[in-house]
């Protein structure tokens, strides 16, 4: 017993990774167990009743998943969490929701006293119709991602082979001129189509775009692209005119300013989310088309009436695309039952070895308040604390040695506070981008990033999402959203696209010692370290003296 | 064993064990040990005690099925009996060979425990037990089977015996007697008897069939139908009351083809093994789970080492607590309560005893630490195979309906340790690795200790209830020995098995076979002549001996104590297996414990850091611990912020001081630090202008005074405070009530109470009584058919006992605790184990009395009424 894995109680799985076995061990694993963390050493799976009945969905059994456990387990694996992750596995499929010729959609039991169980709940009792038989009764069509998402609540997720509609056709082909879909790219692809539906995670900078492509490439039919906000959905229409047989006349927009229905439609989350007079006017685009694919961009960000939509389209296939399924608000579980269970994933790291995203180089900058800043902060009102420790003025003396260090780099300045990247943005002579730039402003604006006519972006959390900007090497960030990890992980992806020379990208972050900003920083960080993603820290009077 | 009693038959139990030789009595003795305490004085007193109620319940209760059945056989066979007619009631007319096989073992198992006696032609169970086993209309026996024909027409008018008679075409007799002994041959005549059924009709049979097998009681209306009319008219059923026919036993016994009962089990049901594993992964996983419970357990006293949770007033540990500690552990509650009373039972926690009591570590504790880790495990485990505290009843709920807490009273089932010691004895008997199925380890605990029948509702709910207990105790101990490492993957380990003593060296399955004979392949009923072990318990030194030996075998199976850690960006470290002591210790402070297991996984926070601080490191021995005992290069972020909270920290320092002295001239304070006369104020200079105090700030401004300086006193915002003497209050009060004179008047039911209780204790006092013999006390009784000495104990319990039965009320003298003699009237109930539970006129309630502090006792002359 030497192999690579130790299993806890808890019910994590450490894997040391520089063991012979790790990779055949990481592949045994990963179809059940989460990676949770991933720093230099030892990387922490877990396993969650979630992860199983993934696996479960992906046609894994129990049997499969302990003989992985027992192979590679250092010592021996307690027995109560095998016999635990048996049963766990064993709720999945119990209860199955189908097509029947006569009643429509039907859920349907092989185990009895589960569909008694799951009937007596006052939840349920509304979803379905009337008892076909013993084992069989009937649900509203209309309630199949209502009834998938209650049944996980219960703890009995339904195993959903009531198949999709194909939709209207329409047809799509990648146009692999001078590339290709990268290995992983592919494999995500086939996954999902094998699934069905489902998630599809990547890091920022790996092609999530390419992936969606790839999906409609196989689908071949008429499809939704929901993403977070404009500039994402030109990005999408962008690269899609560009990656595939679509042409600009194919592709509409569907936003706050346009409103095309094409065959392919991008949307955002913003117009479907808008709400006049209790209604939302826009939500007759899932119905103007017979849509035969919907791809969500970034599903961690997915607003919470988008699932109530999503639970009513649990007939077309759905594709989720994320850089994490964290969700700073905890609702993995709907992803799970309304999008689909996760059909791939890499780890960060594994595709930076490939070289597929640039190594980076984190660095945090520790900044001291001056004697009378720490006056004001201890004094200042709890909500203004930390936007008082966050836009010190010392950090912008950092900030510029930083941006010096880097001259002639395209560096990117990330910040939250509006007033503290104007005043940046006046000192470093960079141009701002912010919440009321014009998006064609801002279109210019990264153009002219781009083409490395500016060499210094001051960005706020607009640009947090979706925009391409290939060749930044630098970023700064010198405020953030609290404590948001899928923030930070956005702002690192900003640097990780590869770079044209093979060059280091570097990821900094300035952050007022002994303040909020450095817990919330820690908080932050700490998403990354366990990535695999190392930070130093660096003391302000040293990058001081390094940049002058 | 077959008696040997040559000589004259035996005509008492007395007598039988006369003659019953040393090994014999010692092995009875060692079965009942209630017989010996006290020790009789001779073997009629020792043959009286074997016969009372309370020791041959005790007797029966510990029997196993077979010869539980084999005495309920007894009891419905005549008496006395032989052992063809015995043999003919267990095995039937065929006579199942396996029947007859292990007939003599149950027969000598019952002669054994003097629950039988005499030779093998004229075979006696005891009276008491005949009575408690044979079937009466209140208490049907478990074999279904009814009264005889004898009984059942008791009472009933001699014609409608004659007519019977006729009716089954027997020859009329001058007398009831002869007629009913003639219809008992006719229905035990097999021959003649299926004749006579022959001539029934399909129906009648059918009716007969139904009763066959018990309860042997139906309904009847006044005018019944043909086929029914067609049983009654031969006897075949007997009226018992208006409206009630019973199938005679006879006549069941020969539907039945003689058997007793429906299932003979005279074989134990095999532990089956549900599956099997390499010894290996057995031994393996069970020290994995070894290891891992003694980490809860160091964690769990880690847990409440600074001042564990609060006493209950009753005992225990609250809810609230027990759940806490549980979430602390990361375990379900059950199993938390399974470690903290595992940890109180090996000693290492107890009550501090201190006013406001709570949970600790006892010095035990410390020394238990130092142990090597399998000597850690063997003491626990040695305390768990032998505590009769069961944790699994924590929870529930006692009789008077007060929630059992873990580690409160009421714990203690005195069943348990022989259950597990058993449990864990029939996973020795499996071979190697094989892990039983549960439902066969509680069927085979179910046959070897059965309950008794559906006679449950005889005895007091609460020993039904510890019937159904040992069933439970048994779930638990499978589970526990798991949580505890005895078992792996459900299989007894190696540790496990020298734990109990078992032979430790694996075995090849044959030689199992011969050495166990409750292994699964043994089939062959000879081997079941040895009985299942009369828990004769091993010595201390044996038991110290197996837990060596557990420990010895443990010891080579722990991993090795690593010496390193690794050390993560993250923050975390990652220990891949068990730590050194000393290493394990001061990462336990420097870091948070994150996830446990085969590995565990720490967190350095800021917090954690500042803990090891606090602990009087600094942060060169952090950085020089972490690089030492780090396999990788310590990360930059940690080295950081071991700095960055040792930077702060203790900045700020705080004290504690009572009074101060401020003044703006650093002379005078000079002055006070240099004067003799001020070193018992406790001054200390803070800074320039300020002395802090031990002294409070009255004394203070005395000592101050005293020396020559005149202080103002100075309040908290710093003002002089003007002293002036305050008025003195007391906090608020209630004015007196008024208090009257004499007693307050009675209220109605106080004084209907009263006139009661006078009334009765004037019957006791007025009551014509037949007078007693005289009381000299010490008691002898005799066997039952022996002439016997009267004295007053015996004659008290004999009245009483009669009185039970009969129902009267007797007037005894009772002296209670306090040593108050008192005359009572009561109507005995029960006479049971020394007390008499009796329906007291004089309280008007259901009280029990022991007997020996009953002095005397006496019939009414009247009947009362």
């Amino acid at each position: 017993m030497n192999g690579p894995l130790i299993v806890q109680s808890d019910k994590t799985l450490l894997l040391e990774v520089d063991h012979e076995q790790a990779a055949d061990c990481r592949r045994a694993i990963a179809p059940f167990a989460e990676l949770e963390r991933a720093p230099e050493h030892i990387h922490t799976y877990r396993v969650t009743p979630l992860g199983l009945w993934n696996a479960r969905a992906a046609g894994h059994d129990a049997e499969q998943v302990v003989d992985a456990l027992v192979e590679y387990s250092r010592y021996p694996v307690p027995h109560a969490l095998l016999v635990d992750i048996a049963e766990t596995m064993d709720r999945y499929g119990r209860l199955t929701l189908s097509k029947h010729p006569a009643h429509g959609l039907v859920l349907t039991t092989t185990d009895r006293p589960v569909l008694e169980e799951v009937l007596k709940s006052k939840r349920i009792a509304p979803l379905v119709g009337t008892r076909i038989d013993a084992d069989t009764v009937a649900v509203h069509p209309s309630e199949r991602g209502q009834i998938k998402q209650t049944l996980l609540k219960l703890g009995w997720p339904a195993e959903d082979l009531a198949g999709y509609v194909d939709g209207e056709a329409h047809p799509i082909d990648l146009a692999e001129d001078g590339w290709a879909l990268r290995p992983y790219q592919k494999q995500a692809v086939e996954n999902f189509w094998h699934g069905g539906s489902g998630v599809v995670v990547l890091p920022c900078g790996a092609g999530k775009t390419l992936v969606g492509a790839g999906a409609m490439a196989q689908a071949r039919s008429t499809t939704l692209i929901l993403v977070t906000n404009t500039v994402s959905a030109r990005q999408w229409k962008h690269e899609l005119v560009k990656r595939t047989s679509l042409t600009e006349d194919e592709i509409g927009e569907y936003s706050g300013t346009r409103k095309e229905i094409r065959p392919v439609t991008i949307a955002t989350y913003q117009v479907l989310t808008t709400r006049r007079k209790g209604v939302y006017p826009h939500l007759e685009l899932f119905d103007s088309r017979d849509w035969g694919l919907i791809v969500y961009d970034e599903v961690h960000l997915l607003p919470a009436p988008v699932f109530k939509f999503t639970a009513d389209l649990q007939a077309r296939r759905r594709l989720g695309l994320t850089a994490t399924l964290v969700r700073e608000d905890g609702r993995e579980s709907d992803v799970f039952s309304l999008i689909g269970p996760k059909r791939f994933d890499a780890p960060w790291k594994e595709i930076e070895a490939q070289g597929y995203i640039a190594p980076a180089d984190c660095v945090e900058v520790r900044v001291n308040l001056t004697d009378s800043e720490r006056l004001a902060y201890a004094t200042a009102e709890t909500e203004e604390k930390y936007r008082f420790c966050a836009t010190t003025d010392t950090k912008r003396k950092v900030t510029e040695a930083i941006v010096r260090r880097f001259a002639g780099q395209q560096i990117l300045v990330i910040g939250q506070y509006i007033d503290q990247l104007d005043e940046l943005g006046e000192h470093l002579g960079a141009p701002v981008i912010k919440g009321e730039t014009s998006n064609a402003q801002r279109e210019k604006l990264f153009e002219s990033f781009r083409q490395g006519e500016i060499s210094v972006l001051v960005v706020s959390k607009v640009a947090n999402f979706s925009i391409d900007l290939p060749e930044a090497t630098v970023a700064i960030q010198v405020s953030g959203t609290f404590g948001s990890r899928q923030e930070e992980a956005q702002r690192l992806g900003r640097v990780l696209r590869p770079k044209a020379d093979g060059h280091q990208a570097h990821f900094y972050s300035v952050v007022a010692r002994d303040t909020l900003d450095q817990d919330f920083a820690a908080h932050r960080q700490r998403f990354l370290a366990e990535q695999g993603y190392a930070y130093r820290i660096m003391d302000a009077d040293d990058v001081l003296a390094e940049g002058s | 064993m077959s008696t040997e009693e040559k000589s004259a038959a035996p005509r008492s139990l007395a007598e039988a064990l006369r003659v019953r030789e040393d090994v014999s009595l010692a092995a009875l003795l060692r079965s009942r040990p209630d017989l010996i305490t006290p020790v009789p004085t001779d073997l009629t007193q020792l043959a009286t005690r074997a016969g009372t109620r309370a020791s041959v319940v005790r007797a029966l209760e510990r029997l196993d099925r077979f010869a539980l059945q084999t005495a309920e056989a007894l009891a419905v066979a005549p008496d006395p009996a032989s052992y063809g007619e015995l043999l003919a009631l267990m095995g039937g007319d065929e006579e199942d060979p396996v029947v007859a096989a292990a007939l003599p073992r149950a027969a000598a198992l019952l002669r054994e425990q003097a629950l039988v006696w005499g030779a093998d032609d004229r075979l006696r169970l005891v009276r008491t037990a005949r009575e408690l086993l044979a079937p009466s209309p209140q208490h049907p026996s478990p074999t279904g089977l009814g009264p005889t024909v004898r009984e059942a027409t008791a009472g009933m008018s001699p014609g409608r015996i004659q007519e019977i008679l006729t009716a089954v075409g027997l020859p009329s007799t001058h007398d009831s007697v002869s007629a009913v002994s003639a219809l008992g041959a006719l229905f035990a005549d097999r021959r003649r008897m299926a004749a006579l059924l022959a001539e029934l009709p399909g129906e009648s049979r059918e009716v007969l069939a139904r009763l066959m097998w018990g309860p042997p009681y139906g309904q009847v209306t006044h005018d019944p139908a043909a086929h029914l009319r067609a049983l009654l008219d031969r006897g075949l059923l007997l009226p018992t009351a208006p409206g009630t026919v019973v199938l005679p036993r006879e006549v069941a016994l020969h539907l039945r083809a003689g058997r007793a009962h429906r299932t003979p089990e005279p074989v134990p049901p095999p532990v089956e093994a549900a599956a099997s594993h390499r010894p290996q992964v057995v031994d393996a996983t069970a020290a994995g789970q070894a290891l891992a419970a003694l980490a809860t357990v160091a964690e769990l006293l880690k847990e409440w080492d600074e001042g564990g949770p609060a006493v209950l007033r009753a005992g225990g540990l609250s809810v609230r607590d027990l759940k806490r500690t549980a979430v602390a552990l990361d375990v379900p509650e059950p199993v938390a309560a399974f470690w903290v009373e595992l940890a109180y039972g090996a000693g290492l926690i107890a009550s501090d005893g201190e006013a406001d009591e709570r949970y600790a570590a006892t010095p035990a504790y410390d020394e238990w630490r130092e142990l090597p880790p399998a000597e850690r495990w063997a003491h626990l485990a040695a305390v768990w195979l032998t505590a009769t505290r069961t944790p699994g009843v924590v929870g529930g709920r006692d009789a008077k309906d007060r929630t059992l807490s873990a580690l409160g009273p009421n714990l203690d089932r005195s069943a348990a340790p022989e259950v597990r010691h058993r449990v864990l004895a029939l996973l020795a008997g499996l071979p190697e690795g094989a892990s039983p199925a549960e439902e066969s380890v509680l069927a085979r605990l179910r046959w070897e200790r059965p309950l008794r029948g559906p006679r449950g509702e005889q005895r007091e709910a609460g020993s039904t209830r510890d019937e159904d207990l040992r069933g439970r105790i048994a779930r638990w101990t499978l589970s526990e020995a798991e949580l505890l490492g005895v078992t792996g993957r459900g299989a007894l380990a190696a540790p496990g098995r020298a734990l109990i003593g078992a032979p430790e060296a694996p075995r090849p399955a044959a030689e199992a076979q011969e050495s166990e004979p409750e292994g699964p392949g043994d089939k062959l009923p000879v081997h079941h002549h040895r009985m299942p072990p009369v828990a004769a318990p091993p010595t201390a030194a044996e038991r110290a001996a197996a837990t060596a030996a557990a420990a010895r075998l443990l010891a080579p199976l722990f991993p090795e104590p690593l010496d390193h850690v690794l050390l993560q960006a993250d923050l975390t470290a990652v220990a891949p297996g068990p730590l050194e002591r000393g290493l394990a210790d001061v990462l336990g402070v420097l870091a948070d414990v994150e996830s446990k297991g085969g590995a565990t996984v720490y967190r350095f926070t800021p917090g954690s850091v500042r803990r090891a601080l606090d602990a009087g490191q600094s942060a060169a021995d952090l950085h020089t611990f972490l690089a030492r005992h780090s396999r990788t290069p310590v990360p930059q972020p940690l080295t950081y912020l071991i700095d960055d909270v040792a930077r702060r920290h203790g900045r700020l320092r705080v004290g504690a001081a009572s009074a101060y002295v401020r003044c703006d001239d650093d002379a005078t304070l000079d002055e006070i630090l240099a004067d003799k006369r001020a070193a018992g104020l406790g001054l200390r200079r803070l800074a320039p202008t300020v002395l802090a105090a031990q002294a409070d700030p009255a004394a203070l401004l005395e000592g101050l005074r005293a020396i020559g300086f005149a202080p103002a006193a100075e309040s908290a915002a710093g003002d002089v405070l003007i002293a002036r003497a305050d008025s003195h209050r007391t906090p608020p009060r209630a004015a007196p009530e008024p208090v009257p004179d004499g007693p307050p008047a009675p209220d109605d039911t106080l004084l209907s109470a009263a006139v009661r209780a006078v009334r009765a204790g004037d019957l006791a006092a007025t009551t014509p009584r037949k007078p007693g013999p005289g009381g000299e006390g010490g008691g002898e009784d005799a066997a039952p058919d022996g002439a016997l000495p009267r004295t007053g104990a015996a004659e008290t319990l004999a009245t009483m006992q009669a009185a039970v039965l009969t129902g009267e009320a007797l007037w005894i003298g009772y002296v209670n605790a306090e040593g108050a003699a008192s005359q009572r009237v009561i109507a005995p109930i029960r006479v049971e184990g020394g007390f008499v539970t009796a329906y007291d006129h004089t309280a008007d309630e259901v009280r029990t009395y022991p007997l020996h502090r009953i002095t005397g006792v006496a019939e009414l002359a009247d009947d009362e009424g």
